[in-house]
């Protein structure tokens, strides 16, 4: 049992890392003051005080709404896309998929910010529609709104998961069907996406449930008519008090938690059973296209649609935005170009440093957090104990936590706990909230790579005589490099766009664009905001255009 | 090598020191053992400051007090008033390093900090030369003279359609009701601090003040968490005027905005100061009072009005946006909002939960 040592130590650690903060939060919820103040006490007022404030219902309210309009808009979309783009000979799907994963790696303040501009009140594409139509037909600031664009933003995480299991289906029961006459779409629904129901009932429950983490969307559009959600309500009690109350904030975060972490488990039975249920799969393997025929300009129609919808919209509109000084009505866009807010952003000292370190948290911290979900998943590899059961669990538990709650919790871990100190004003702080809060992205993006290595390879050199660390380091690892690459990559992606695990430990060397978005907004610098979305849609759209030179997979 | 670096260290502090004698002077003015507090601060070679004033308008204020205490460093970080006050007590609680200067357009929190027993008292030579109003136990001193305006679309509306005073908004909302609908904006005072702030001054001044609540309510206004969404949005055209924003904002953005009309209210126009305060537990104590000295001096307070654009406090600092200069045409209408303990009272959770409550119905009263 020598090598257990190290193992031990991996799992400890990470249960350190996400038992701490969530502690801490816990314990806040209970108490009626900060926690490090003296005069703190034990109770449940913060509870009592939360749910007699009708806020809190009407957050809650709101959010269910959206998780629910979220899971029955983007599911049946992402299951046509999904079919549209794996089953059909639909043109020009090469260069449709990594479009269609922009909005999972587009920063859903950037995404906000973006339909203000492009379509609020007086948007651009709101006085060309007011121009044609008379009127502008839509209140982008309605929760029927942001219901929708939460909906259509959500698509690609359907898509990711039901096209996976389209492409193991074989094509005979589609040829059968399509040959009895079926339309195109009759055969999606009747034949191709029943025999995925697994995946696309996952892949619901997943949309539900980041329904109730909604933030940046709410955050930008639900405020003009005051449409709270949970999360934006949780920001909202940072003032509502005057002084701040991080103990009705922990209150709140207690019952976010409650309803998320059942799903997050439902996710993980449902995702274990998703793979029984292919068992009635035609022969694997012989796949052909299905022809779409005349229905080919329908199938056109309805993804450029939802991409112009989705990826156009919000894009175009942040991107003018950056490039102009003032906008709206009875502005002539063509009096008001300017470079200044790009040049005003690299004149300003933190936001270059900002720029910065979200560079160095995606490339160096994103590595580094990939080392990390690397030895976690050698750590519970090929071995079915108690312990690879309990990490199992445990890297789901930081899912249900929502980022800006995280964020908060680990400022106060760095703050109190003095060996981590020196730590706190320095990027490091971030690196380990975010590498936290992507534990189970991270670890699903690892073992996938891990699994695909064959067993007999490892038997090979472990009856060789090799340790499980020279296994590890000789085998194991060298067989999954190039999947590592590709999570990192990912992982860049992802930690480039992440935005609500900053908020709280922004400060004086750990900005990052990031949060730097969401303090400018609700301080008010709409130039500043929209320069720095578009630099961060750069860098974004950088390691997208790396993946695909490479041929990275953007999902398994 | 131990002695190498402690001649390396040697002779950097010489050249730190080097220019000193030439700039440092006690200023005129100054008790002469002055000259012992620049000494002690440039051995402690720089200065915290948390703040809310953003690092744009705060630049030339640090380079000017860099050139006239060269070898302090100032480490200056810009944040939203929550996070100042948050981040100060957090830190003060962990015991850790926290900042030497504290700096914010939260008046009531500021206030609050020092209530708290959390500023260093120090009688600032200045003193004397600022409004009384400012100054709260030599603790606490106002800097800055920012007058509270409506602003409006000079695109979108002309004429009678502008208020003049906070009466005449009454007149506005209900003779243009159907072109204001939905369309005037002020702060969310459930989500900014300094929105309350203002909304509870506004309550003491305005003696119709709930009628105007009311009348508010009628147009259906559009809540925002900042002065700056709140630009953005009239500046679109989207809202068509906004009331409680910073004039200094406001007059920033006009510059490059042509759009946008400014509007002193001339029943009474509220003046607010960003508070300022030296931390009791400051690591550098000395560097925090010449840094309180110099933001209060005649020299800082220039800056603050013709290049920060934050407006003086002193009656010797001209310029449009100064005391002197805003007293000209607005007389005795200006209300500075006093540094003092009257700011404490909303932050009692009843007296302010109640009036949060008082408002929300009062709003949705006049719908």
């Amino acid at each position: 049992m020598r090598a257990a040592l190290p193992r031990v130590g991996v799992v400890t650690l990470t249960a350190l890392a996400v038992f701490l903060p969530l502690g801490l939060i816990f314990y806040q919820s209970l108490l009626n003051l900060p926690f490090f103040m003296p005069n703190k006490t034990v109770g449940v007022g913060a509870f009592q005080f939360v749910f007699a404030d009708s806020d809190f219902w009407d957050s809650l309210r709101n959010s269910l709404v959206i998780a629910t309009a979220m899971a029955v808009i983007a599911v049946p979309l992402g299951a046509i896309l999904a079919f549209l783009m794996v089953r059909t000979d639909l043109p020009g799907r090469r260069w449709i998929e990594p479009v269609l994963l922009i909005p999972v790696f587009v920063s859903p303040m950037v995404l906000a910010f973006g339909y203000v501009v492009a379509t609020g009140p007086v948007g651009f594409y709101s006085v060309w529609a007011k121009q044609l139509f008379g009127s502008v037909p839509w209140n982008v600031y309605s929760l029927t709104s942001i219901a929708i664009i939460a909906g259509l933003t959500h698509v690609p995480h359907v898509y990711l998961y039901s096209s996976s299991a389209l492409k193991s289906l074989g094509s005979d029961v589609e040829e059968a069907a399509r040959m009895a006459g079926s339309s195109p779409f009759q055969v999606a629904r009747d034949v191709s996406l029943p025999m995925v129901m697994p995946s696309l009932l996952f892949s619901g429950v997943l949309v539900f449930f980041l329904g109730f983490e909604i933030f940046g969307l709410a955050l930008v559009l639900g405020d003009p008519e005051g449409h709270l959600v949970l999360a934006t309500y949780l920001y909202k009690l940072t003032n509502k008090l005057g002084i701040p109350s991080y103990h009705l904030m922990a209150a709140v975060a207690v019952c976010i938690v409650a309803m998320t972490f059942p799903l997050v488990m439902l996710q993980r039975v449902l995702l274990k059973n998703a793979g029984k249920y292919v068992t009635v799969k035609g022969k694997a393997g012989r796949q052909r296209p299905l022809p779409l025929g005349r229905w080919r300009w329908v199938a056109t129609a309805i993804v450029a649609l939802w991409l112009f919808l989705t990826v156009v919209v919000p894009l175009t509109g942040i991107t003018l935005r950056a490039f102009v000084t003032q906008w709206g009505e009875g502005v002539r866009l063509s009096e008001v170009w300017t470079l200044h807010h790009f040049r005003e952003v690299f004149n300003q000292p933190t936001l270059v440093r900002g720029i910065v370190n979200t560079v160095l948290l995606g490339v160096v911290g994103g590595a580094v957090a990939v080392m990390c979900y690397t030895a976690i998943g050698l750590a519970t590899h090929r071995k079915n104990d108690g312990w690879s059961r309990f990490v199992d669990y445990l890297v789901l538990v930081p899912r249900a936590v929502p980022g800006l709650l995280a964020g908060l919790a680990f400022l106060w871990v760095f703050l109190f706990f003095p060996p981590l100190q020196p730590l706190r004003a320095t990027i490091v702080s971030l690196w380990v909230a975010y590498t936290v809060v992507w534990l189970a992205y991270g670890m699903r993006l690892v073992s996938s790579s891990l699994l695909q290595v064959g067993p007999e390879l490892e038997e090979a050199a472990r009856s060789a005589g090799a340790t499980q660390s020279q296994v590890s380091r000789h085998v194991t690892l060298p067989l999954i490099r190039y999947g590592l690459l590709a999570s990192w990559l990912l992982v860049f992606m992802i930690f480039e766009r992440e935005y609500s695990t900053g908020v709280y430990l922004l400060g004086p060397g750990t900005e990052v664009i990031g949060s730097l978005l969401v303090s400018l907004w609700s301080t008010g610098g709409a130039d500043m905001v929209a320069a720095l979305s578009v630099i961060n849609v750069v860098l974004v759209g950088i390691g997208l255009a790396i993946a695909l030179r490479f041929g990275v997979k953007l999902h398994d | 090598m131990k002695t190498f670096r402690r001649a390396l260290l040697a002779s950097l502090a010489v050249l730190a020191l080097a220019p000193a004698p030439s700039q440092a002077q006690v200023p005129a003015g100054y008790p002469a053992n002055y000259a012992d507090t620049i000494a002690a601060a440039k051995k402690e070679g720089k200065i915290v400051i948390y703040s809310t004033t953003d690092t744009v308008s705060a630049t030339p204020l640090i380079n000017d007090f860099k050139t006239l205490y060269p070898g302090i460093s100032v480490e200056y970080n810009d944040m939203n008033s929550t996070e100042v006050y948050n981040r100060f007590i957090s830190e003060h609680a962990a015991g850790g390093g926290s900042a030497d200067v504290l700096w914010s357009s939260s008046m009531d929190l500021q206030v609050k900090l020092v209530n708290d027993g959390m500023a260093m008292a120090y009688a600032s030579p200045e003193i004397a030369s600022v409004p009384k109003w400012a100054v709260w136990k030599n603790e606490a001193f106002g800097t800055t003279y920012e007058p509270i305006s409506i602003v409006y679309n000079k695109r979108l509306l002309s004429g009678d359609e502008i208020p003049q005073s906070h009466e005449d908004m009454l007149r506005v909302f209900a003779q243009h009701a159907d072109k204001l609908k939905g369309k005037v904006t002020t702060y969310d005072i459930e989500k900014s601090g300094v929105g309350f702030m203002l909304i509870t001054q506004d309550s003491k001044y305005n003696p119709k003040f709930w009628d105007f609540v009311r009348a508010l309510g009628t147009v259906g206004p559009r809540f925002q968490s900042s002065s700056g969404t709140m630009m953005e949005r009239i500046s679109s055209g989207e809202n068509l005027m906004g009331f409680n924003i910073f004039m200094s904002y406001a007059a920033l953005r006009a510059k490059k905005d042509p759009g946008i009309g400014i509007v002193n209210p001339k029943d009474y126009t509220l003046v607010m100061s960003r508070v300022m305060f030296a931390s009791k537990t400051a690591k550098n104590p000395n560097a925090a009072k010449l840094w309180v000295d110099y933001i209060l001096s005649q020299r800082g307070q220039t800056i603050i009005a013709n290049q920060a654009e934050l407006g003086s406090i002193r009656a010797d600092v001209t310029g449009s946006m100064t005391e002197a200069g805003l007293s000209k045409t607005l007389g005795a209408s200006l209300k500075p909002i006093p540094v003092g303990p009257e700011l404490l009272e909303y932050l009692d959770q009843t007296k302010r939960l109640a009036f949060i409550k008082q408002w929300t119905q009062a709003i949705k009263g006049g719908k």
